[in-house]
């Protein structure tokens, strides 16, 4: 699809190239030609010579001809996208929130945040939905854009031939953290994938010695927004990403690399690095925030 | 500045060789009537004359310098910090807040505060010039239109004071922009604050419609009527046509902020895109509505640069209305993200596409009267030319972008940026410029230095290239729209300081444009009567223009009467008596000349109405709502009201004519034209006549949403609600329905003469309507359906609501004629109030039986 959408770029583009030419030189042909010209206006308003030929060759025919065939070429282009998904096709479900990407795989039992992983070679169904505002998924390498929406579920059919990492923004201002509203997009081969989804769905790495004083700390400081499955099976209150293999992903809040210093920062003051987020500043005293960072750095 | 080489003036003109064209010398007029006349006209001196003022000189300069300043204001401070802020990757200049409430300034101040008014005030103030006519229609409207555009973009900026300033773009789209996601009042400041100015737009164009279609020069066929009217013209119908839609869609917005209502919750059976359709709808044909009028400026300017007739006239005519209508059917090409299936898509791209045979149409008669004639290189005629190459970049990308698989690639991303400056800057401010060229002359009676222009032109067009060409990379390389920053990592960094870079040129370009004007209008040399020598009729009276403008009226017979007419004074015996009596009398009252539309022939001579304070006082009653809204003090609601509908009773009072029938009946024996000393009848009965159709248009913009989101909910009305009973409604209907034929019983009898029986038949109008009124508001307030638990209700209500204010307006008509009648202003002479609130019944009963048969059958048949 990306492919059809390029291919009609450039038809676009070198037919809209020609027509700029060719204005711009009739332009500068007439303003050189210095004397009066070939079309004659009588003081009644009756037109001699070639007008008609400008009007109806250089006004009607030439963007008629050049809309025939963009048209032509867009409709192509549009049959090439799939509107349903095809059999086969794997099914994610993508809600945006301000501002971030909750990614669940309903089949696989997975559920990640801002980290969408895909399969080559395999058409990929995302079900777009919004939690809160209107917002849109774009991977500008994988072409195509759709709303996710907080009145119905839109399909956006998607397929990478390639491995390869690639960013995908929110397209659609939702918000101060618009601008934030990241999501890591990796297309892997498909034994990767299922491993990696695998790992995902699985539950939580067992709590050992170090880091049970965390698990206690998050259960009382964090889980009314945030899960860790299975400690904290019943769902949260309010919706925060799902932390289960928090330690797996690349980034905190989309905005910071994923390591343990961050993180300290983060859940001291998550605002300071990223304004507007509506996580709040989490009160904890020094020892309680050692711990709570070890355990979620435990949670592979 | 020296005059134009005079062998090139005008094709095939035989006058004086002057350069000056034909009229240099129009007034025949002895020079104390001129002078009387112009006294006449003037507004009152003082502080008094600023508040009451009507002038539409006045109106027009008040409205340009306006837009320009909120242009610097908006369109560039914001611009600049903006453009430093995404200078470099990972800046951190300004956070993301005031990016987010820049971005949002920026889009809603110049689409609602900029061109807009600078296009009306162009047309307030050229139109009685160009036209060859002394005023605008309705004068008081004119200034009624400035002061809710001056306090309505006042209240807008105002929310800086309170540091609560909009920030959710100038699309506003909902639910961000509803209670749940903004909660603070900085969006009830972009509702209410633009809403009142979207008021004045509206108003400006009922002025601006009936200014060109009823007064204009007798002889001005509309074949021979200039492009730029034409382009004001059909301006003014999508502005009607697009703004009240806006409006209603602001109203159920601010409903839900302020009201507790669902339209847009799609939790309790409201739409977050019907929001989006409301919004479209006006928002597409808003960049129409401000490219029409800047290619009637580029169709004006150029055949007096390239000393040749515009070629194919016909076709530019039928273009612009073209793009009218065609412009109302393509704003879901905004929307081409949102899901919609691929038929729709298919159809919205096909007809966002054929637009470009109408532009192809325009962009190739510019040309060919380029080749048929010789260019002259002023200022004016700069910006023209870069107005064709920009604009035609800027439509090719158009063409780009509606084409949906790669509009889904584009859309949102810093290519739709570039596109829509290009369209704006290329195809909208260029010719604005132009514009300000070209006339600025004729009203400060000084030329703009040519080698500033030189300067203003060349920064503004390399700048503008230099700004907006890389966003399309950009774009294309995945920059999303509405981002304070990006990461070094993208590459977007080097096309970032490029345009950051070409911003900087735009801005000095801009300054040195207002050096420019500041300078020359004082010392600017001197321009005389037609120095550029012109075709159009502007050129023909001094600069600056008397307070009149026209002592004696032109008579037209020509397109360019200035080239083609060797004495403007001349033509049918008949019409040149007319003009010249016209010159000398009335001298007690502002005369003014109401044409035929098609043929420009007199058909009616009437008194302009005078400056006025009620004016000002309507448009302080209605920020008075909007303020009251905002500050949630309702009962300030009904303050606003009131003085709004006492101001309006006041401004339309009927004021005792300086003349008597006698000397009316004289003038009209001898001249053939109908005398109106009261005010005139055509006029009112046009204005009569939008007023309705702006009313239906609102009343159909209401409908669409009750249907649309009819079809969101599967179940109508929604589970556990009881639809409302049908006898209350039943009745009223049936009172409203003895309304109208009461009215019109009223205006047979006046018109035949039974004075006695008008009263009585006005009486049961009004009793009719007061029953219908009564009885509707009963039915609306025991149906026990709450407007704010779930969609149904609160359309329901709304709509309810609607058709109750359409109800009270036609009662408060009814009466006041009703009391005019009592005192005897009517007979079968004069009676054009009565046919014209006859008028409004006939159509509020239209309206009445639509709404009943939505709200109260529909649902018991379905």
């Amino acid at each position: 699809m990306a492919r059809s959408a390029a291919a009609l770029w450039w038809l676009m583009a070198a037919l809209g190239g020609l027509v700029f030419v060719l204005v711009v030189a009739l332009l500068v042909a007439g303003l050189r030609r210095g004397r009066a010209g070939p079309v004659r206006v009588e003081p009644g308003g009756s037109e001699t010579g070639s007008s008609r030929r400008w009007l109806v060759g250089g006004g009607v025919l030439l963007p008629s001809v050049v809309l025939v065939v963009v048209l032509g070429a867009t409709v192509a282009a549009m049959r090439d996208v799939p509107v349903q998904a095809p059999d086969g096709a794997l099914v994610v479900e993508v809600t945006g929130h301000q501002y971030w990407w909750e990614i669940r795989y309903p089949a696989e039992g997975a559920v990640v945040a801002n980290e969408l992983h895909l399969p080559v070679g395999r058409p990929v169904a995302l079900r777009l939905r919004s939690a809160d505002v209107i917002h849109s998924f774009w991977v500008p390498a994988l072409g195509g854009k759709m709303d996710a929406l907080p009145d119905g579920v839109n399909t956006l059919v998607l397929q990478a031939d390639e491995a390869g990492e690639h960013t995908s923004e929110c397209a659609e201002f939702c918000g101060v953290q618009h601008t934030n509203m990241s999501l890591l997009v990796v297309a892997e081969e498909p034994d990767a994938f299922r491993a990696w989804v695998a790992a995902q769905a699985a539950p939580a790495a067992p709590v050992n010695s170090t880091g049970a004083a965390g698990a206690d700390v998050f259960a009382r400081a964090c889980s009314r927004c945030h899960a860790v499955r299975p400690a904290t099976e019943a769902e949260p209150a309010e919706r925060g990403p799902d932390l289960t293999h928090f330690a797996s992903r690349r980034t905190i809040g989309a905005i910071a690399e994923n390591e343990p210093e961050a993180l300290r920062r983060w859940i001291s003051d998550p605002h300071a690095m990223k304004t507007g987020v509506l996580m709040p500043a989490v009160e904890l005293d020094p020892h309680e925030l050692d711990t709570v960072v070890t355990y979620l750095e435990g949670l592979r | 500045m020296t005059a134009p080489d005079p062998s090139t003036v005008g094709p095939g003109h035989t006058g004086p060789s002057d350069g000056t064209g034909p009229a240099a010398t129009p007034m025949v007029v002895e020079p104390p009537t001129h002078d009387r006349l112009d006294r006449l006209w003037a507004d009152p001196p003082g502080l008094r004359g600023q508040l009451t003022g009507v002038q539409n000189d006045k109106i027009g300069k008040r409205l340009l310098l306006t837009g320009f300043f909120f242009l610097i204001l908006g369109g560039s401070v914001d611009s600049v910090v903006m453009r430093l802020q995404l200078a470099v990757p990972n800046n951190d200049l300004i956070g993301p807040e005031l990016y987010n409430e820049l971005f949002t300034n920026h889009g809603s101040v110049t689409m609602f505060l900029v061109i807009l008014p600078i296009f009306e005030g162009f047309a307030i103030l050229l139109l009685p010039l160009v036209l060859g006519t002394r005023e605008m229609p309705f004068p008081r409207l004119g200034a009624f239109s400035y002061w809710t555009f001056l306090l309505g973009g006042l209240l807008y900026y105002s929310a800086t004071l309170f540091q609560l300033v909009p920030n959710a773009g100038w699309f506003a789209y909902t639910p961000l922009s509803g209670p749940d996601f903004s909660p603070d009042l900085a969006l009830d400041f972009w509702v209410l604050g633009l809403g009142v100015a979207e008021v004045g737009a509206i108003a400006a164009g009922f002025e601006i419609i009936i200014g060109v279609l009823k007064m204009r020069a007798p002889g001005m066929t509309l074949a021979r009527m200039p492009l730029f009217a034409w382009s004001v013209l059909v301006m003014a119908f999508m502005i009607l046509f697009a703004f009240t839609p806006l409006i209603i869609g602001s109203l159920l917005l601010e409903l839900d902020r302020g009201f507790g209502t669902q339209f847009f919750d799609p939790t309790q059976g409201g739409s977050s895109l019907l929001w989006q359709h409301l919004f479209w709808i006006f928002g597409h044909p808003e960049v129409y509505i401000q490219f029409v009028p800047a290619t009637g400026v580029v169709s004006m300017i150029l055949p007096v640069f390239t000393r040749q007739r515009i070629v194919g006239y016909q076709w530019l005519v039928a273009a612009l209305v073209g793009i009218g209508f065609l412009s109302f059917g393509l704003w879901a090409h905004h929307m081409f993200a949102v899901g919609l299936p691929p038929m729709v898509l298919g159809f919205f791209a096909a007809a966002s596409m054929a637009i470009a045979i109408p532009a192809g149409i325009q962009i190739f008669a510019w040309l060919a009267t380029i080749w048929a004639g010789r260019a002259l290189w002023r200022t004016p005629m700069l910006f023209v030319l870069g107005f064709l190459v920009i604009f035609v970049l800027g439509g090719i990308t158009g063409v780009m972008v509606a084409a949906p698989p790669f509009d889904l690639q584009a859309h949102d991303s810093h290519f739709i940026v570039g596109h829509l400056h290009y369209v704006l800057i290329g195809g909208v401010a260029f010719p604005i410029f132009a514009g300000v060229y070209y006339w600025f002359p004729k009203f400060t009676g000084r030329m703009l230095s040519e080698r500033l222009g030189r300067w203003n032109f060349w920064l503004l067009f390399i700048g503008v290239n230099i700004t907006f060409f890389p966003m399309h990379i950009v774009g294309l390389m995945g920059m999303p729209r509405r981002i304070y920053t990006y990461d070094e990592s993208t590459g977007w960094g080097p096309y970032n300081l490029i345009s950051t870079g070409g911003v900087l040129v735009v801005v000095s370009g801009i300054a040195v444009f207002v050096w420019n004007v500041v300078r020359s209008a004082r010392r600017g040399d001197p321009a005389g009567a037609n120095p550029w020598g012109a075709d159009t009729l502007e050129w023909a009276v001094p600069s600056p223009p008397s307070e009149h403008g026209w002592s004696v009226l032109p008579i037209v017979t020509s397109r360019h009467p200035l080239w083609d007419q060797d004495d403007l004074h001349s033509g049918d015996a008949r019409l040149e008596r007319f003009v010249q009596a016209i010159g000398r009398w009335p001298l007690r009252w502002r005369a003014a000349v109401v044409v035929g539309t098609a043929d420009g022939r007199p058909q009616e001579v009437f008194r302009v109405a005078d400056p006025s304070i009620w004016p000002l006082c309507t448009a302080l009653g209605v920020v008075t709502i909007f303020v009251a809204e905002l500050a949630k003090l309702r009962w300030g609601l009904a303050v606003g009201g009131v003085i709004v509908v006492g101001s309006a009773i006041a401004w339309n009072w009927p004021s005792p004519a300086d003349m008597t029938e006698a000397e009316e009946a004289a003038f009209e024996r001898e001249h053939g034209v109908a005398v109106n000393a009261g005010g005139s009848v055509v006029v009112a009965t046009w204005g009569m006549g939008l007023a309705i159709l702006f009313v239906s248009i609102a009343f159909a913009s209401l409908l669409l949403s009750y249907f649309y989101l009819r079809l969101e909910n599967p179940q109508w009305p929604p589970p556990g609600v009881t639809g409302p009973g049908l006898g209350g409604p039943a009745l009223a209907a049936l009172a409203a329905l003895t309304a109208a034929v009461s009215v019109r019983v009223a205006l047979h009898r006046v018109r035949t003469g039974h004075r006695a029986g008008v009263l009585a038949a006005l009486a049961t109008g009004a009793l009719a309507t007061g029953a219908a009124v009564a009885g509707q508001a009963a039915a609306l307030l025991g149906s026990g359906i709450s407007g704010t638990a779930h969609a149904y209700g609160s359309i329901f209500s709304t709509l309810s609501g609607f058709l109750l204010v359409v109800m009270t307006a036609a009662f408060t008509m009814v009466l006041l004629v009703l009391v005019w009648a009592a005192r005897g202003l009517y007979d079968a002479r004069r009676y054009a109030p009565v046919a014209n609130v006859a008028r409004f019944h006939t159509a509020m009963v239209a309206i009445w039986l639509i709404g009943f048969g939505t709200l109260y059958l529909g649902p018991v048949l379905t």
